[in-house]
């Protein structure tokens, strides 16, 4: 099958769906003249024009709002928020306007709305923070967070077509993975995780960049004997509990990994998930969380590597479950 | 001062204007009476003062046409047709509130009137407003919207993002400023160095304009104008309508405030400056005015009952329209 990279498989999504529903259109900062400061809307704006592909002023607050507003008449806005860090000034219009609207109106109006955004990873304090956690905790919003170029077209034809507001979290190592993209529309649902590898010693969840290295980490112990249950999340609500549940039921050892900080994060609501089901009894080890240790993402190659989550840090985690008889 | 009947009103227009204020305010008293008794268990952030810029604004809007009501507009509820009874059941939480019993009367919308509900965050829906609005053009509408905040909201920075966005997008929205002197209980002069909001507009290269927010027909002549404005493409306006409350923020705030500007403004009751001018004009006498407010007060009285026999909503009604499929999944 043809191959693309994330980037270009969005933006094949976003031209896809623009050219057979006229409600949709595209806002954002840099988004119409040039393309995306990482091209996922290419020559939409020559394709569409600029009444579908707008470049806006920089206004996060207001882009959310109008959004929300133009998806309360019928349209469906795909805004783009250029790095995940600035959603922060959006989220009264995130968690309020958005939200929140189809519960007032006791579903007589509803926000098909797409927030798309960007984590870097790395590289600045101030670009690469991994915020999903904030808005799974929102009721009436929508997470998700796609891992390969596959997912990345279906899930984001899904959030489009999606009657409710959906977050859409994108990373700089999604854009550069290159993968197997159908040419045609399709979508991806959101409730349906991946399991990328199955295994029966252990059980590792991960979502959006950190799930390659959850493969590496299992491809590193298959070669020790050890074999890994890699479960990725294509969104954190909906969360398919029931997957990662019938998965530790099975292997009795649940290591979770992301790229945000441990303490709130989703990683601790999946723990939960297990230790109020079933799996509990199944259990044979404790389980483990490997994340950002609880700090800012600096700069330096030297330093960041401390906040990210590593493969060895996964390996040792995974190894340190399985000391557990 | 308007001296002429605004133009695009005839007198039934006029009468009906003034039984519009006097219907909104006679609501408040009652409900906030009401309230206190314990008898409406929800409180107003009472309009009393201001009733003019809401009926002036919302009057002769089409079929079409969106506004979305600061958390004080009561007035645009009424002028776009909402009833007594339908706002008694909102602020009761009633099976039958428009919400389900989901939202106080104040944030509730009324999409088949055209009324969207604003959240409570003061400034909030002014981005929703411009995305309303682009919405509307975009579909090749020429409807527009209409959006309803305080002084207070226009320091908030959503008031700075939302107008630059709608004048760089040409969006058909009227932006109506209620400057009432005071947000909550901190005076416009404390909170912002200029005197006149109307001056920000420039700022967006959007037409501005100071309304006397006391003469239900000046408001309406101004929106109108700029309605029509936006109708043709021309683009957003911002209405800075003058105007006092004369009543607190709510009803527990204590406010002290100058007693000279408290009479200077009392002296301005929007619903008396428009009495007395259908008064001079042979259209209405006190009498047809204490006629109007007893038809409210009989109305309000039958409500009321009504309203008290209904039923509370089913306890299933807090977790649906959370999203558009009722699943655990999603509220697990």
């Amino acid at each position: 099958m043809r191959e693309l990279r994330g980037n270009q498989a969005l933006c094949e999504a976003l031209a896809q769906e623009m050219a057979n529903d006229p409600r949709v259109f595209v806002i954002g900062e840099d988004v119409a003249a040039h393309g995306g400061v990482y091209r996922v809307t290419e020559n939409l704006l020559e394709q569409f024009g600029p009444d579908r592909v707008i470049d806006s002023p920089i206004c996060e607050s207001a882009l959310v709002g109008a959004g929300v507003g133009a998806a309360l008449v019928g349209m469906r806005p795909v805004v783009e928020i250029q790095f995940t860090d600035l959603i922060t000034i959006a989220m009264d219009q995130i968690v309020n306007s958005a939200a929140k609207a189809r519960y007032v109106h006791d579903g007589a109006m509803h926000v098909p709305m797409v927030v798309r955004t960007l984590n870097l990873g790395k590289g600045s304090v101030y670009a690469s923070q991994a915020l999903e956690a904030w808005f799974t905790h929102v009721p009436g919003l929508k997470v998700v967070m796609p891992t390969d170029p596959h997912d990345a077209k279906g899930l984001l034809l899904s959030a489009i077509r999606d009657p409710d507001p959906v977050i859409f979290f994108e990373s700089k190592a999604l854009y550069a993975m290159r993968g197997p993209v159908p040419s045609e529309s399709y979508t991806v649902p959101f409730d349906k995780a991946n399991v990328c590898r199955e295994g029966s010693d252990a059980t590792v969840v991960s979502w959006g960049s950190t799930v390659p290295m959850a493969e590496e980490a299992a491809d590193r112990l298959t070669a020790e004997g050890v074999s890994i249950e890699v479960i990725a999340l294509r969104a954190l609500v909906p969360f398919d509990r029931q997957t990662v549940v019938e998965s530790v039921c099975k292997t009795g050892r649940l290591v979770v990994v992301h790229e945000a900080v441990r303490r709130g994060g989703f990683g601790a609501e999946v723990v939960a998930s297990i230790a109020d089901s079933d799996a509990f009894e199944h259990l044979r080890a404790p389980i483990m969380r490997v994340a950002n240790p609880g700090v800012p993402v600096p700069h330096s190659a030297a330093l960041h590597k401390f906040a990210l989550p590593s493969v060895d840090d996964l390996v040792a985690a995974i190894r340190r479950t399985m000391s557990y008889d | 001062m308007l001296d002429q009947p605004a133009k695009s009103l005839t007198d039934c227009d006029r009468v009906e204007m003034c039984r519009l204020m006097v219907l909104s305010r006679c609501f408040t008293k009652q409900a906030l009476t009401w309230h206190a008794e314990g008898r409406v268990p929800q409180g107003l952030h009472p309009s009393v003062g201001q009733e003019a810029v809401g009926v002036g604004a919302c009057y002769g809007l089409r079929a079409g046409d969106w506004v979305l009501p600061s958390l004080r507009t009561s007035e645009a509820f009424w002028t776009r047709g909402v009833t007594i009874r339908q706002q008694l059941h909102a602020m009761c939480g009633t099976a039958e509130s428009i919400s389900g019993g989901k939202e106080t009367s104040h944030h509730s919308g009324y999409p088949e009137l055209g009324i969207l509900a604003g959240t409570g965050i003061v400034g909030g829906s002014i981005p929703v407003a411009t995305g309303v609005a682009m919405g509307l053009r975009m579909q090749g509408t020429d409807h527009v919207m209409v959006c309803f905040f305080g002084d207070g909201a226009a320091n908030r920075g959503d008031f700075h993002e939302a107008l630059n966005l709608a004048a760089v997008l040409k969006a058909p929205a009227i932006f109506v400023c209620e400057n009432n002197l005071y947000a909550q209980t901190v005076p416009a002069s404390v909170a912002m160095t200029i005197t006149d909001i109307d001056d920000r507009a420039a700022g967006y290269g959007m037409v501005g304009q100071i309304v006397d927010g006391q003469d239900v027909e000046a408001v309406h002549d101004a929106t109108q104008t700029a309605v029509a404005r936006a109708r043709c493409g021309e683009g957003p306006t911002l209405l800075e309508c003058k105007t006092y409350r004369f009543m607190p923020h709510y009803p527990v705030f204590d406010e002290d405030r100058p007693q000279e500007e408290r009479d200077r403004w009392l002296a301005r009751d929007p619903i008396q400056i428009l009495a007395n001018r259908l008064q001079l004009s042979g259209l209405l006498d006190e009498a047809a005015i204490d006629q109007m407010a007893q038809a409210v007060r009989d109305e309000l009285d039958s409500a009321i009952a009504q309203v008290e026999a209904a039923a509370m909503p089913d306890p299933e009604q807090v977790f649906t329209n959370i999203y558009a499929i009722k699943s655990e999944r999603m509220t697990s």
